[in-house]
């Protein structure tokens, strides 16, 4: 429903007009970020999990990529198959600032997975479990278009999983992605016209993707997409930091309560989430 | 017996007292306008031996109880002729005047005089007057003569710019705010998401704006009141007025179907459909309308019976695939009945609804929304002498809330039909309003308003663990929504909550001379219904939601003092007010909180508080070729919602930060220095110039502190809210009004205005957008603007 909002927004702003702008936006010390997406095909035995790691820039600057001084993933519930398996995954540094390490694909489908990062002296958790997702049931290209008639639509169709309560991200390609929850077609095949503001070229292939994610996963991607556009218009809501679930443990005394209150500007950004994933492919004719 | 009881009977008292110590008799009547027979709201009937007077009131009514003996009485209002009348009070009188235009009978230059003329005397303040004339002359975009518009003017009322709807009021947010049209409850004031205003300016009488000591007959929003009172229709003979300008047209009938009892009007207005056609292709509509309809008779001396609707409606369409409808009808009947010359009363029924609809079909959904009430009120209004009024009712509101109901739109579509839990409250207060000069230079205001709510059973209420609904992650340092641990149904079987508040109100008047006093007041308000919106201005999609089990009624208390001159006979006039105000229960929105379509609105709200406070200043020359006022306001408006104090929990409390962490910070409708400027200027009977100047500090918003990268996307994050502003606001309108020589002695008289908005085409920001350009992959600050330079030519003709 979220995204039918912006369809006012973006009405309004035919409307009016846009220009860039200078604007000297406030410059902050640098801040942690983790980009810890895991999407997972379940069909694959074993799976790589690639973790980013950056600090932040001011907004008109570049990031830059951050040196991780220990990264482990630990999988609390998991009972190792071998003397040889261990319930850990092990990371290496690729390039600077991405991290990568390899486990058979049933180590992250099921049990409470955390994620240890030490940076410059501060500890932090990250903790998250597999969400399934809902396969893609058809791609279609559409012809018919929104606002400014160079639109390219492509009809998308899935089947929701009736005995659960979903929540989707949908990866549109371009850097576009879409949040959806099944409130309104709870075990449907649900179906929709996602319009690319502009004409696609012909032979252009689209990759879009599904992950299954869950209700905290979908607000944060729900927030920063919509940030991230920029595109709230004159009715956009107040904008405040997005937290995701990389938290600052250096402080904590206690690990039966996780209590940071008393920290909590102390924080990195991003997030740990591992996703089943459903992607499939249109060519634009 | 508590205190309040003893204060109510204080009152009672009162009325004895002075109803009974002399031996007097009353004048009563009601002026109307003599080329109409419409009454007239807030003529003075004064008089100068006894240095006493009254105001007509709503209905053109006034009564005044002397000694017995002979007076002069001076009736005048602003603009017309002066009724200057011997009576001999020897027995209870009724005299119905009727007051001639100065303009129609003085065949010379046109010098129409304002009528918002300033009573010093009144402990009445915080109060601004504008006359459908003077709102007719103020320019507007795209010439629309506009309400809402017009009042932003006044010195302590913003909004959020071009295309924003609603107003804010001394700080207010802008469901805050009664808007009354013929004492029905407006709940959407505006057409095409902010552009106009609903009120067609041609069936309108007059308005009222309450910022401050409103009285005790009004309750239930906490900000100001919009009283907007529709004429009552030309029972004299058959008139009709219209408009031709660039985006709307309008046409006004009115005449009698009775003479000199009876009258109708009816007024429409109409956009041009493909309004913005040039600005899509051709399948798509905005466009609106709407229709204001009135019958009054009058019976006898004693009664008089009025009828008025309202029905307007906004459609917006892109092809068929998106089609959004929404607006307000209402349907009136008021009573008004004399029992006897000193206590007036008016009965008033009242039917009202708000509906929202949207088509998605490319979604695959439509979406119906809205809000009845069905409201009755008895008012009384009693004149006991020429130094007390009391006036005193009851009301009844029964409200219906359906926050939303989803259908399929077409065979295929996935969706499943499902309504949104419906709402239901019932709304009572009864109030007691006392208008008391005590001495000559000291007079009172003093009332008390009990107001009771209830928050009737509904299908399915949500229960959740410890009454939380709202659970606060200490680990993530973010609220989430809880999930509920039961449902119940509720429908027929008791309440599901009740609130009762007494809401007390003074003010004071205290006159220094003839030309100056001081004024101060205090308001308690309480106001049960809230309307969701979280963005910067709200949008038709908004829903309101009742006060209830976990969302508390926003109770207001506000002071004010003002001090206020009449210049040069009231050739001038000025007026200052400081005000402070504390509102208690404000609601405010957890971060990234989804309120469209949201079945439990409680799980993403918590209950926080604002203050506003601040100085007005306003002078106005009212008289003359040359009219207008100065206004400017300086004031601060903030909101925050602390942390709660919650259970305790493995020995130690659950810590929470707090919305914000809890810090107070600026709403987003702070405007630290606002001024306003009007002036009109008649230069001759063929021309005449209006224009406006605005200037308003920019609106409170965030800019981001820094940027990283998700998935491949450029996220820029924000630190704490609304702590950045957009740039300062300001622009000019000019307009020029040509009224043709040959309208002279004849009955069809036309005038042409031309109107150029925004003068010097200054871009104001609607918003800054920081995003990552997707052609060039830089990142890049996007100014958002609506109007540049939006030059209009109207005709107006009247016959």
């Amino acid at each position: 429903m979220k995204k039918i909002f912006s369809i006012f927004c973006l009405t309004l702003l035919f409307l009016g007009c846009e220009d860039v702008v200078d604007i000297d936006t406030p410059v902050t010390p640098p801040r942690l970020f983790i980009d810890a997406l895991l999407r997972l095909d379940i069909n694959e035995t074993t799976t790589t999990i690639r973790v980013e790691a950056g600090t932040t820039s001011s907004f008109f600057d570049a990031v830059n990529p951050a040196e991780l001084t220990n990264i482990s993933l630990l999988n609390v519930d998991y009972e190792p198959s071998s003397a040889l398996d261990q319930n850990f995954v092990v990371f290496s540094e690729v390039s600077p600032g991405v991290y990568e390490g390899s486990k058979s694909t049933n180590f992250f489908t099921s049990g409470e997975l955390q994620l240890f990062i030490e940076h410059e002296g501060q500890r932090y958790l990250a903790r998250t479990e597999y969400v399934p997702g809902s396969p893609i049931s058809s791609l279609e290209q559409g012809d018919d278009t929104l606002f400014s008639g160079n639109e390219t639509e492509v009809e998308i169709s899935f089947e929701d999983n009736g005995e659960r309560d979903d929540f989707y991200l949908l990866d549109l390609d371009f850097g576009d992605y879409l949040v959806t929850e099944d409130e309104f077609y709870n075990g449907q095949t649900f179906n929709f016209s996602y319009f690319y503001d502009e004409e696609v070229e012909a032979g252009t292939e689209i990759n879009i993707s599904i992950l299954g994610v869950d209700e905290q996963f979908y607000n944060y991607m729900n927030q920063i997409t919509v940030q991230a556009e920029g595109d709230q218009g004159p009715f956009q809501t107040p904008s405040a930091t997005v937290r995701g679930n990389i938290i600052n443990i250096t402080n904590i005394d206690n690990i039966n309560s996780f209590d940071n209150v008393e920290d909590s500007n102390n924080f990195a950004l991003g997030y740990f989430a591992v996703c089943q994933t459903f992607s499939d492919s249109i060519i634009i004719e | 017996m508590n205190q309040r009881t003893r204060v109510l009977l204080f009152f009672l008292l009162n009325f004895f007292i002075f109803g009974f110590s002399q031996q007097k008799f009353t004048l009563s009547g009601t002026i109307t306008e003599a080329s109409s027979n419409e009454t007239l709201i807030g003529v003075t009937i004064a008089v100068p031996s006894l240095r006493t007077g009254v105001t007509t009131n709503e209905y053109g009514f006034y009564s005044l109880t002397l000694p017995e003996g002979e007076y002069q009485i001076q009736v005048s209002y602003l603009g017309f002729q002066d009724i200057i009348q011997t009576v001999s009070l020897t027995e209870n009188k009724k005299i119905n005047l009727q007051l001639v235009e100065k303009a129609e009978q003085l065949e010379e230059v046109v010098v129409t005089e304002d009528v918002e003329k300033m009573d010093i005397r009144t402990p009445q303040m915080s109060v601004n007057t504008l006359s459908v004339e003077t709102i007719k002359k103020i320019p507007v975009i795209l010439g629309e003569a506009d309400v809402i518009k017009s009042i932003l003017l006044l010195p302590g009322v913003t909004n959020a710019g071009e295309g924003a709807s609603g107003f804010n009021v001394r700080g207010g947010a802008v469901d805050q705010n009664l808007i009354l049209l013929d004492e029905a409850i407006i709940f959407n004031s505006s057409h095409l998401f902010g552009f106009f205003s609903v009120f067609n300016p041609d069936a309108i009488k007059d308005i009222k704006l309450y910022k401050g000591g409103i009285p005790a007959r009004y309750g239930g929003r906490v900000s100001s009141v919009l009283d907007i009172f529709q004429k009552e229709g030309n029972s004299k003979e058959i008139k009709v007025n219209g408009g031709i300008g660039a985006v709307a047209s309008r046409l006004l009938v009115e005449g009698p179907i009775v003479k000199d009892k009876a009258a109708f009007l009816v007024a429409g207005r109409g956009s041009y459909a493909h309004l913005f056609l040039p600005l899509f292709d051709q399948d798509n509509t905005a466009y609106f309308y709407d229709l204001n309809t009135k019958l009054s008779y009058n019976i006898n001396d004693k009664n008089s019976i009025y009828l008025s609707g309202y029905f307007g409606r906004d459609v917006f369409g892109i092809n068929d695939s998106f089609v959004n409808t929404y607006g307000n009808s209402v349907g009136n009947f008021r009573w008004n009945h004399l029992f006897s010359d000193k206590l007036f009363s008016n009965l008033s029924v009242i039917y009202s609804d708000y509906y929202y609809g949207l088509k998605l079909d490319f979604v695959g959904f439509d979406w119906n929304s809205g809000i009845q009430n069905f409201n009755v009120k008895y008012d009384l209004k009693h004149y006991i002498n020429d130094k007390l009024q009391v006036n005193y009712g009851v009301n009844n509101i029964y409200y219906s809330f359906n926050p939303g109901k989803i259908e399929p739109s077409n065979a295929e579509s996935g969706i499943i039909e499902d309504q949104l839990t419906k709402k239901f409250a019932n709304e009572f207060a009864a109030y007691v309003d006392v208008e008391h000069d005590i001495t000559d230079n000291l007079s009172l205001g003093y009332g008390l308003r009990f107001s009771n709510f209830i928050r009737l059973g509904q299908d399915a209420l949500n229960v959740y663990q410890n009454d939380n609904p709202v659970i606060f992650d200490p680990f993530l340092l973010v609220y989430q929504e809880a999930e509920p641990i039961e449902t119940v149904d509720t429908r027929g079987g008791g309440n599901l909550a009740t609130f009762n508040n007494f809401e007390p109100r003074a003010s004071l008047s205290y006159t220094i001379n003839d030309n100056s006093s001081v004024k101060a007041s205090y308001t308690r308000l309480a106001q049960y219904l809230h309307l969701l919106s979280n963005t910067s201005s709200p949008t038709p999609l908004d829903v309101w939601t009742p006060s209830g089990p976990f969302t508390k009624p926003q109770l207001l208390d506000q002071y004010a003092l003002g001090f206020f001159k009449n210049i040069k006979e009231g050739d001038y006039s000025i007026e200052t007010e400081v005000f402070y105000k504390d509102i208690q229960n404000r609601i405010d929105y957890i971060d990234g909180a989804n309120l469209i379509a949201n079945d439990a609105i409680e799980t993403v709200i918590l209950n926080g508080e604002a203050r506003a406070y601040g100085l007005e200043f306003l002078l106005r020359k009212n008289t003359g070729k040359f009219q207008g006022w100065l206004a400017y306001t300086l004031s601060k408006s903030e909101q925050r919602t602390p942390e709660r104090v919650s259970s305790v929990d493995n020995g130690r409390s659950n810590l929470e930060t707090g919305i914000n962490f809890g810090e107070w910070y600026n709403t987003p409708y702070d405007k630290t220095h606002d001024i306003s400027l009007f002036a009109s200027y008649d230069l001759n009977e063929k021309w005449s110039f209006n224009t406006n100047f605005v200037y308003q500090t920019g609106q409170p918003t965030n800019y981001p502190v820094g940027q990283f990268e998700f998935q491949g996307l450029a996220v820029p994050y924000y630190g704490l809210r609304n702590t950045e502003r957009l740039p300062d606001y300001h622009r000019i309108d000019v307009s020029a009004t040509l009224t043709p020589r040959k309208n002279k002695g004849r009955n069809f008289k036309g005038e042409w205005v031309f109107s150029v908005y925004n003068l010097y085409s200054r871009r104001n920001a609607a918003s800054i957008n920081f995003r990552r350009n997707v052609d060039t992959g830089v990142n890049e600050a996007v100014r958002t603007s609506i109007f540049g330079i939006v030059p209009a030519v109207t005709y107006n003709f009247k016959f």
